[in-house]
């Protein structure tokens, strides 16, 4: 399979208020194939820059591109390609789980036959399926990430962008979210998720970029950011340092 | 040690001032945003203020002078009143934060007072526009002791507080109703909307009355119908007793019923408040839902799907959202049931005029009720913390909005066309002139759709904290109700005299043209301002 630039993230930038900037210079590449994962302290940059990724936060410097397409010049083709699933997902309340999905799938233009299959294979994977006829607000903070995990996937992705995407999952959910992210990889998609949880990191991810202060301050391949270490080790001897 | 209902108060306001947001705020273009907004309801107040010295002048220039205190007491009741009923649900119950404020060491009831004085507080500006305006005439034409003033302006703080906690206490009632069904929403929409018609009847009769006292001289009328007022409704008799002849007793018992009231109410509330809002929180899940074959839609038409469930998912919004077509239905029917002659005769007190000579105005009558209130001046602020949603979906704007205007259409046509077809078959209109009203009538629902989504998109507003924020009290939905209900008055008397002199159906089709080239250019405006930058 040929590995290709998915999104690439080139000296971005982005300044709240009086000039602190919240990402300074950030650059960065995630491949086809990729589980990238993107890890830092709260407050560290990591949500501001997934946000402006996905085209929720508007940025001034820098550049973002998607599938070669610039999220600033062209951003519906950015956004066709990619699924966003924040950290905290506020749905649509007065909506059902069911209809919550078809609106994705009519945004997407998915087949009636195509979604069906995928709300199928996702809701029964996450055990939802019998809640899919209830009205969102009646959902606990699991089942609303359930379904946005569903939402984003239902129309096959060529970018999956997460932000801490293991925050309210039960065990087996999260379990089953890390066996759908290796199985995208491998038809090869690219993935690109924050997260706090460095043991997930270190067994999920093939990449990693770590985040202080709004700057990059290592990024590589696994092997090459822990050498031997564990990615936790490693993270705090950066960290440290710089 | 700080009061803790005093810091729960407190808190509340700040939650939601604009002030706090300026002065804290860094981004300039949002400062300036929040400054507009001041400078928009500053304007709304400086309107009524200007209403209520025009009022005391007409007062003042007919030796009514002594009537004004009553007036005044009234307007601000009856504000008052109107103002509280249509937030209680989404500011006293089944409000976001009730969890966290109910985790907080603060007592049910400490909790629901607060929120009302946060209620009353907030619009204080409202009254104390009135007061002050009605006090300046009243003070020009009476000239009374100097320490009137200073009764005038205390008194009138007590003025809301009656009618507010009366607001309340219903609000309180429909609450505790709905709460007890698996469709609360609904349930509390009607009788949200079921109430506000009886006040409106409530009105007429007292009209009614009022008009029966076969007084013939218009001053006389005014005089006694504000007695009346003061007799009918208690504490604006007593302001008015307590400023115009310092009844002593008037003012011991419009401060004291007050503060008894207000202790009453929110005893009564405290104790189920807890109860009421766990209800109205918790959502029936029933966990049978069985896959089927799913339907494919276009993306206008599963935005306008959407649009659709945010308002059947909310009382606030649904009954802003619905009430001027169900008054539009009523009046269609009642003018069906009754015929014109009879309606005239008891609405208008007067010999009905010949029929024809009303017959232009009548799309702008039903648009007067349809188009009171358009779903796309609040929807663009309705998607609030949902925002990510469309703003990381592959949905252009201009989908997005058209979406919007779409479910406004569907909303609002069905109801315009049935007003429209009952006012004409009362009228005995001809065929072809009811055609062109029904057209002409399509035609101020495209505008209203397409207006009200250029206000509600210039004047967008995602960072509220409660959903009334946006579907009551926004600058979209004020920028577009009060222009729009003036104009539509205004066109109609202009369609009533045209229609004297020119053939109805020319007039009809000029303002075909006039309202088409206006709808027309809002739409254009709405799908430049979809090509902006606006989240």
């Amino acid at each position: 399979m040929e590995n290709k630039v998915i999104l690439e993230i080139k000296n971005y930038s982005k300044t709240y208020g009086e000039g602190k900037k919240a990402a300074d210079n950030v650059s960065l590449k995630v491949m086809s194939g990729d589980i990238y994962g993107f890890i830092g302290h709260n407050g560290a940059g990591k949500s501001t820059t997934i946000r402006a990724v996905v085209g929720v936060l508007d940025f001034e410097e820098g550049e973002i591109l998607i599938d070669g397409h610039s999220v600033k010049k062209e951003p519906m083709e950015c956004k066709k390609v990619t699924a966003y699933i924040p950290d905290n997902p506020d749905l649509y309340e007065s909506l059902t789980g069911i209809q919550y999905l078809n609106f994705i799938a009519d945004v997407f233009e998915i087949g009636t036959k195509e979604r069906e299959e995928s709300i199928k294979k996702y809701a029964d994977a996450f055990e939802i399926t019998e809640s899919l006829g209830d009205t969102i607000n009646s959902y606990s903070h699991g089942m609303k990430q359930k379904l946005a995990i569903i939402s984003a996937l239902i129309h096959d992705p060529k970018l999956l962008v997460l932000d801490e995407p293991f925050v309210g999952l039960d065990p087996k959910a999260s379990f089953i979210l890390k066996g759908i992210m290796r199985d995208m990889c491998s038809k090869g998609t690219a993935i690109f998720f924050s997260t706090h949880v460095l043991d997930v990191a270190e067994k999920l991810c093939n990449k990693v970029a770590m985040i202080k202060k709004g700057r990059i301050i290592a990024s590589g391949t696994m092997d090459e950011l822990t050498e031997g270490h564990s990615l936790e080790e490693a993270f705090l001897e950066v960290e440290s340092e710089k | 040690m700080k009061n803790k209902n005093i810091l729960l108060l407190k808190a509340l306001l700040l939650s939601t001032s604009r002030v706090n947001l300026y002065r804290y705020c860094k981004d300039k273009k949002k400062r300036k945003k929040i400054v507009g907004g001041f400078i928009g309801v500053g304007l709304l107040y400086l309107m009524l203020m200007a209403y209520c010295v025009a009022m005391c002048i007409g007062y003042g220039e007919y030796g009514l002078a002594g009537s004004m205190p009553g007036m005044c007491a009234t307007m601000i009741s009856a504000l008052a009143f109107i103002f509280t009923f249509i937030k209680t649900n989404g500011y006293l119950f089944n409000f976001k934060e009730y969890d966290m404020l109910m985790s907080l060491p603060f007592k049910s009831s400490s909790v629901a007072a607060c929120k009302f004085m946060y209620m009353y507080i907030n619009s204080m500006p409202w009254y104390a526009s009135i007061s002050v305006s009605m006090l300046i005439g009243y003070g020009i034409y009476v000239k009374p002791a100097i320490y009137v003033y200073p009764l005038w302006i205390v008194l009138s703080l007590f003025l809301p507080l009656i009618p507010m906690l009366i607001a309340s206490f219903l609000g309180f009632l429909i609450a505790r109703i709905g709460s007890g069904f698996r469709h609360k929403t609904l349930i509390q929409t009607i009788l949200t909307i079921l109430l506000v018609l009886l006040i409106f009847a409530a009105r007429f009769l007292i009209e009614d009355v009022f008009r029966n006292d076969k007084v013939e001289e218009i001053i006389e009328v005014t005089s006694g119908a504000m007695d009346s007022v003061s007799d009918i409704y208690l504490p604006a008799g007593w302001f008015s007793n307590a400023v115009n002849d310092l009844g002593k007793s008037d003012i011991l018992l419009l401060v004291g019923v007050s503060i008894l009231l207000f202790t009453v109410v929110f005893l009564l509330v405290g104790r189920s408040y807890r109860s009421i809002n766990s209800k109205l929180k918790s959502h029936a899940a029933s966990k049978n839902f069985r896959m089927k074959a799913q339907k494919k839609n276009s993306v206008v038409k599963a935005v306008a799907f959407k649009e659709f469930k945010r308002m059947t998912g909310s009382t606030v919004y649904m009954t802003n959202g619905i009430l001027g077509m169900v008054l539009a239905t009523i009046a269609g029917v009642v003018a069906l049931v009754f015929g014109y002659d009879k309606i005239s005769e008891v609405m208008l007190k007067a010999t009905p005029e010949g029929i024809s000579v009303i017959r232009p105005a009548i799309p702008f009558a039903a648009y007067f009720l349809v188009g009171m209130y358009s779903t796309t001046t609040s929807t663009p602020s309705l998607e609030g913390k949902n925002y990510w949603i469309v703003q990381s979906l592959p949905i252009e704007k201009k989908k997005l909005y058209q979406g919007k205007m779409l479910f406004n259409m569907c909303l609002s046509v069905p109801f315009m066309i049935f007003t429209i077809l009952c006012f004409c078959i009362t009228t005995h209109t001809p065929v072809i002139e009811s055609a062109l009203y029904l057209v002409l009538g399509i035609a101020m629902c495209a505008f209203s759709t397409a207006w009200g989504c250029v206000c509600g998109v210039k004047h967008i507003r995602l960072d509220w904290e409660n959903e009334v924020e946006v579907i009551k009290q926004s600058s979209a939905v004020a920028i577009y109700m009060f222009p729009n209900m003036f104009a539509g008055m205004a066109l109609g008397t202009l369609a009533v005299v045209l229609g004297m002199k020119v053939e109805h159906n020319l007039i009809t089709l000029g303002f075909l043209l006039l309202v088409g080239v206006l709808a027309a250019l809002s739409y254009r405006k709405v799908m430049r301002l979809s090509k902006k930058e606006i989240f």
